[in-house]
Order: structure tokens, then C-alpha cells, then sequence
């Protein structure tokens, strides 16, 4: 959705666009090779307790539709193309938040065979949350702080090279547009 | 019940007790069918374990260990029979070079998984599996590489791969060290299995990242029209190697990295590592500690159990009862936050004892809890009994019956709403079941909907065996001393996890860090299951019966990898990706 038109119009929509998405920021979630206790804080911040959508942030199935991607765990051998995937998948502007030790780091499981580094070695990552799991208070936090980050204008982390094809990367072959 | 020496009296070369409820049996690999079939027909327990173990003997107490040029040591593998408390271990050695055991999974077809993990992460052919696809490694991991021998430590071997596979795709060669050897093969997809082409007959591929289930497991499903007429699984999208990193881990570091083998039940596996060592050091927790550490396993399987139901609920298109249950759920986690000062990692667990006493003040605070918890319970009983439109998802459905679920050797709640007698707490008594004895909650149903009850009865069960515990806490010490290093020998350490019987092997060669770890979660011994009742249902009932053995991604891919994914598509992955941006208008 880069645009390099200074059209009124165009102008005005992408207003509305950044309005919509710091008002109504979908998540789609991807375990990459977590032990499950951070998808479940995840979880367990949406329930009625910690009740997430009070941001109108919406849990969703389809990367398609998301603004947002929230990782968890290492990233295993098998999981890494997986992640990459569901990235690109995404429409542009996406945003990532890589939640737990884990995602960080590698934390406990840095020195497992089948582990190819951490979220960031593998997708840009905007929010990093710490903690083994982080708890519900820390999730809203990381959450707060990325669409502030939004409300300022911040523009996305840039695609890394070698790893995630960005949006600007030439297809291999033609197709797109 | 007959005795397993006399069952195995023709074909044992070696038979020894160890400990009061162990007997190893050795046998040789040529008579291993013929013995498990006869255990079979004697009706000798369930198959809990398959166990792996490179004999190569590590120097001075490391697990770095350079495999002697002379005479490379054999492998070992072990089948773990389980019947109540008692263990029956058939053991069998093979040579390290050209390794390859029959299979046993024309006799125990549960043992399918855990054999194709014994083939890939051993390197022993096992002859005459049904399926040999690559299970367990990733798809880029080299042929002729197995993780679990000893020749390489966890970090080496990470090396190694990242170095091997980086060179093996070319692009990123400039990037790889140059100091690897190059000369293993990359594994090769066998002839891909044709799938027959039919109108109204699809193969539905589900996953990895997907919105039924909050972790990454891949399904085919192969439906005609509405009905599943076969189903394959792709687990290993959250492997992670974590037995093979026990091995250069000290005894009480992995303390820590068990406890993050799964981030649900991570209580209950601490405390099956910490007996397991416990019983290799020769020492027993003291009383207070081992009741402590019954109340965290009865929490844990509480806010386990919530769990689960609001999941399933949510499966089931009944949000409501997901958001009510989580809700609840919340008075356990503060419970257990107030306990410990974590939500999730507890950590209470020490080799030889716990961290956090409980303070009379505290044991109020639980009391109050668990009398807000059992109406909400009993509410729950209700609605999983009574309300009809929930009913129509669960009753009937998914019926899984007794022999099966017997000779498939599965466990926990699955396995009780069989109206199997399993349950390792009343059976083989840890902890303070022996002074807090549990009534287990069995029903013989065998559908969808018994394993809701079964499941909620149970914490009935749970939340009386945290009061009578509370009420009678033993005084004394929390912590017994430890030796640093632990004695030789190795230990079975089995307990019931949430989800099922949870089994670990433990073995020392008296050094600072473990031989062999080995641990078989309840989830890995429930597939069997998933896969066999599936077939013939309809697909809007998959998730249902998915979620009915309460799987746990997590824990079972700690040793689980998959088959190679796309070799049976003629796109490949940028074809895929090109067409899916030609499709979606040129936004990747």
C-alpha cells in the first residue's frame, strides 16, 4: 500500500485507513514453536478478565485479513518457512509483536538443534514483550504501545534482507502487479 | 494376571528386577514380535513407551562424547509395558551400523509414531512399518544425520544442520561455515502417494496456522462429500529438540527446561523429572513437600481442565461456555500467582523438595477459591449434560470403544471416558495420593460427550483432595540435601498429567548432566485415536474430536517431526506464492 501520490482524495482514505486500523488492529497469532504458555496468556487476554477487544483488538484466523501478527516461541526448522509465509500473506502495513522470552531470544531452547533463531531473525518485529510467559498486563502493554507508535505515524519495520520478501521485492517470476 | 517371566520365559536371555515394581527382560531384536505378541495375548498392560538409547559411554561425565574408533557401541531400545504400577521392560541392542528392528505395529499399531521417531532420531530401519515418511525432521534436515546419537552435543549438532543445510540450498552458501563437512546426503520424498482423483472427493488440507487450535499441527483430510473418508497428520512445527539439550544440561538446569516442555501442564512435568531423580539419588521429598506439590498438580489440572472446556466449547460453535469457563479459570490462575509470583511457570518444584511453603493465610485464600469454582463447576456439569444443542455435538459422536482404547494404550481422561480403568494416581500412588487417596471418575459412554463429564467430574475429585490436603498438611522440612553428582542407574518415573499418564526415563552414567532423557506425553499416546475415529465422520465434527484428547502440540513435538510437506503438489512453494499474488491483485 505504498503510495507515492499526494492525491487529496488518497489522502483523505489513508486518514481513514490509519484511524480504522489503531481503532479495530485484527490479530492473527502464530506459534512457531512455543511451549504454549504465552498463546495461552494470549488467550486468556481476550477472556472476559483482561478483555483485549476493549481495544478493539479482534483475534483472527485468516492472515489475510490481519494487521497484526503476534509470535510466539523460537523459531523451529519446520515452523520458519511456515512464519514467513503467514508474514507475506499479510497486507500491507503489517506489524509485528513477538511475545515471550522466547521470541526474543530463544530463551530455555537456544540451544536446541531444531531451533533457527528467534522472531527476529527471521521476520521484522516491532513490539518485543518480554517475560516467561509475559502476563496479561505486559500482552496490553505491548499492544498499547505498538498502536501508539501507529498514532504517531511510525511506518513498519523494513522487510529484512534475505529473509522476508517484501512487498517491494521483484517476483521471481511475473504475476504481480 | 499371569507373570511376565513366565510369558516371556521362551525367548529371554537375561531377566532382572530392579526396584519393586520394575522387570527388565532382555531379549534378542529377532524375537521381539514374537514376545510382544505373546504379551499381547496375555493381556499384559499397554505399550508406554518406546525408548532409544546410544550406549556410547561419554567421558568423564560430560555428553560430549567422541565415539571411540575401535569399537562403536551399540544402540539399545527399549519397550516400556505398563500394567498399574507396574513397568516391563523389554530390552534389545542392536549394532550401531546398518541398526534395524522389526516393527510391532502389526501386533500394537499405537507404536507407529513412536517408532518412526526411534527410526528418524536413532537412525535404527525399522522393517516392515506401515508408514515411512519422514516424521520428525524438517524438510531441508540431512539424510544419515541423527540428532540423538551421541556423536554431536546439542549445540554442535545445531551447528552442523545450520552449516549443512544453508550449503545444500545454495543461495545463502556464502553465509554457511565453511568448516562443515558437506559429504551427507539431503533426504529424498519416496514416489509421492497418488491420490485418487474422484468429482465430490477432495483432500482437504488443514494447517499449520489455522483457527481451531491455538498451536501449529498440519491435517489432510480426504472427504467424500461431507464425510472423512482418511486422514493424515503433520505434527513438528513446534519440535524443538529439548531431549537431546537435556543431555548437556546439569541435573537441576533441566529442571527448568522440562517445566517448558509444555506451558500448560508444567507443574506436573517437573515433578515427574524431579521423582525420576529423586529415585536415582536415592532420596524421598519430605512429607510437606510432596503435599504441596499434589495441591500445585490438583490446581494445575483445575485450570488445565477450564481450559479445555473453553476450547472444546469453542469448537463446538459455544462461545458463551469459552468465555464463562476462562473467566473462572482466572480464580485458579490468581491462586496459583498468589502461590508462586508466576501465572504460568510456576517453578515449585526442586530436586528433592519444593521452593514455596504454603501459609495458613494462603490456604484460606485457596479454600475461598475452590468455593467459588465448584457451583461454577457444577453449572458446567449442567450444561454439558442438559443443553440439547451442545448435546447434538457431542453425544454419539467420536465413540471410541473400550478394547480399542485398551490395546491402543490410551491414556487419561480420553481413556476413562472409555471406561478404561487407568489412572496412574490411584493405580501406582506418587505424591500424597497414598494419604490423599483420589476416587477416579470413569464412564462408559465412550462418545464426545463422556469425555466432557469425565473431565468436569474430575475436578470434583480435585478440588476435595486440595482441601482434605490443606486441612492436613504435613509439618516439617521442604527440602532434603542432594548429592551434586547423581549415582548411576536409571529410573521410570510415570505420573498423571492433565492429559494423561506422563512417563519418563531417566539415566545416569554418575556425571553432572544426564545420559538419556526420554519423555512420552499423554498427547503422543492419544493420536492413535484421533486418527482411527475420525475416519467416517463429518468434517464439521473433526475439530471436535481433535480437541476431545485435549492435544498438546507443545508436548509432543519435542520429539515429533513431519513429512516432508508439498511433495505430493506439482506447484512449488513460489508458484504457490505467485499465484496466490496474482490472486490477491499483486499485495503479497
Amino acid at each position: 500500500m505504498s503510495t507515492t501520490l499526494s492525491h487529496p482524495i488518497r489522502q483523505a482514505l489513508d486518514k481513514v485507513a490509519l484511524w480504522a486500523r489503531i481503532n479495530s488492529p485484527w490479530v492473527v497469532h502464530f506459534n512457531s514453536g512455543s511451549c504454549n504458555g504465552c498463546d495461552i496468556e494470549i488467550l486468556a487476554t481476550l477472556a472476559p478478565r483482561w478483555d483485549l477487544e476493549r481495544f478493539g483488538v479482534k483475534l483472527w484466523g485468516s492472515p489475510r485479513h490481519a494487521d497484526i501478527l503476534m509470535c510466539t516461541g523460537p523459531v523451529s526448522r519446520q515452523a520458519r518457512e511456515r512464519l514467513l509465509r503467514t508474514y507475506e500473506q499479510m497486507p500491507s502495513p503489517k506489524f509485528v509483536i513477538a511475545v515471550g522470552s522466547c521470541g526474543i531470544t530463544g530463551g530455555a531452547f537456544r540451544a536446541c538443534y531444531n531451533i533457527v533463531g528467534d522472531i527476529g531473525d527471521v521476520i521484522p518485529v516491532d513490539v518485543y514483550i518480554p517475560g516467561c510467559p509475559p502476563r496479561p498486563e505486559a500482552i496490553i502493554d505491548g499492544v498499547v504501545q505498538l498502536l501508539t507508535k501507529l498514532k504517531t505515524g511510525a511506518a513498519p519495520k523494513a522487510a529484512l534482507p534475505g529473509t522476508a520478501r517484501g512487498p517491494d521485492a521483484p517476483p521471481a517470476s511475473g504475476g504481480a502487479t | 494376571m499371569s507373570d511376565p517371566t513366565s510369558i516371556l520365559k521362551p525367548w529371554s536371555l537375561s531377566v532382572s528386577a530392579r526396584g519393586e515394581n520394575r522387570l527388565d527382560v532382555e531379549i534378542a531384536p529377532s524375537s521381539l514380535v514374537s514376545a510382544v505378541t505373546e504379551i499381547k495375548r496375555a493381556r499384559w498392560g499397554y505399550l508406554s513407551a518406546i525408548t532409544g538409547r546410544d550406549c556410547t559411554e561419554a567421558d568423564g561425565g560430560g555428553s560430549d562424547g567422541a565415539v571411540s574408533a575401535a569399537a562403536p557401541a551399540p544402540l539399545e531400545i527399549l519397550y516400556h509395558f505398563s500394567q498399574g504400577a507396574d513397568v516391563l521392560t523389554l530390552r534389545t541392542k542392536v549394532p550401531r551400523e546398518g541398526a534395524s528392528i522389526p516393527s510391532v505395529c502389526a501386533v500394537l499399531p499405537s507404536a507407529i509414531l513412536q517408532e518412526r521417531e526411534l527410526a528418524e532420531t536413532f537412525g535404527i530401519r525399522v522393517i516392515d512399518i506401515p508408514q515411512d515418511e519422514r516424521l520428525l525432521l524438517s524438510d531441508d534436515w540431512p539424510d544419515g544425520l541423527y540428532p540423538m546419537r551421541k556423536e554431536h552435543t546439542s549445540e554442535k549438532l545445531r551447528e552442523v544442520v545450520t552449516g549443512l543445510t544453508a550449503s545444500a540450498s545454495g543461495a545463502a552458501a556464502a553465509t554457511a561455515p565453511s568448516a562443515v563437512p558437506l559429504d551427507v546426503p539431503r533426504w529424498k520424498p519416496g514416489p509421492a502417494k497418488p491420490v485418487e482423483e474422484k468429482p465430490g472427493r477432495f483432500v482437504i488440507p488443514i494447517g499449520p496456522q489455522h483457527p481451531a487450535l491455538k498451536e501449529p499441527a498440519h491435517f489432510e483430510l480426504v472427504v467424500d462429500g461431507e464425510v472423512v473418508t482418511d486422514a493424515t497428520l503433520r505434527l513438528g512445527y513446534v519440535h524443538r529438540g529439548i531431549e537431546k539439550a537435556a543431555e548437556s544440561q546439569t541435573w537441576v538446569q533441566n529442571l527448568y527446561l522440562m517445566e517448558r516442555i509444555c506451558g500448560i501442564c508444567s507443574h506436573i512435568h517437573a515433578t515427574a523429572y524431579a521423582l525420576g531423580v529423586e529415585k536415582l539419588a536415592g532420596i524421598t521429598a519430605p512429607p510437606r513437600a510432596q503435599a504441596i506439590r499434589l495441591i500445585f498438580a490438583e490446581m494445575e489440572r483445575l485450570h488445565s481442565h477450564l481450559l479445555w472446556l473453553g476450547v472444546a466449547a469453542h469448537q463446538a460453535g459455544y462461545d458463551t461456555l469459552f468465555m464463562f469457563s476462562w473467566r473462572d479459570r482466572e480464580t485458579i490462575m490468581d491462586l496459583l500467582d498468589a502461590l508462586s509470583g508466576n501465572r504460568v511457570n510456576y517453578s515449585a518444584n526442586l530436586v528433592g523438595g519444593v521452593k514455596y511453603d504454603i501459609e495458613p493465610k494462603q490456604a484460606d485464600g485457596i479454600r475461598r477459591g475452590l468455593d467459588f469454582i465448584e457451583p461454577r463447576l457444577q453449572h458446567y456439569l449442567k450444561i454439558v449434560t442438559t443443553d440439547e444443542s451442545f448435546l447434538r455435538r457431542t453425544r454419539g459422536v467420536g465413540i471410541f470403544p473400550k478394547e480399542q482404547a485398551e490395546i491402543m494404550g490410551v491414556v487419561g481422561p480420553t481413556a476413562r471416558a472409555s471406561g478404561v480403568r487407568r489412572d496412574l494416581r490411584v493405580d501406582a500412588p506418587y505424591l500424597g495420593y497414598r494419604e490423599f487417596p483420589i476416587v477416579p471418575v470413569f464412564d462408559d459412554a465412550c462418545d464426545l460427550a463422556a469425555r466432557f463429564v469425565v473431565r468436569i467430574k474430575e475436578l470434583f475429585e480435585s478440588c476435595r483432595i486440595i482441601r482434605s490436603a490443606l486441612d492436613r498438611l504435613p509439618a516439617g522440612d521442604l527440602t532434603v540435601g542432594v548429592p551434586r553428582r547423581i549415582p548411576e542407574g536409571e529410573a521410570i518415573s510415570r505420573v498423571e498429567a492433565p492429559r494423561g499418564e506422563l512417563f519418563y526415563y531417566l539415566r545416569s552414567t554418575g556425571g553432572a548432566k544426564p545420559d538419556r532423557v526420554k519423555v512420552r506425553t499423554p498427547s503422543l499416546a492419544n493420536w492413535a485415536y484421533v486418527l482411527g475415529v475420525a475416519v467416517g465422520h463429518r468434517l464439521a465434527d473433526i475439530p471436535m474430536i481433535v480437541v476431545g484428547i485435549d492435544p498438546c502440540f507443545s508436548c509432543n513435538d519435542r520429539m515429533i517431526r513431519v513429512r516432508r510437506a508439498g511433495e505430493e503438489r506439482t506447484m512449488s512453494w513460489e508458484d504457490l506464492r505467485q499465484y496466490g499474488i496474482r490472486f490477491y491483485g499483486g499485495n503479497p
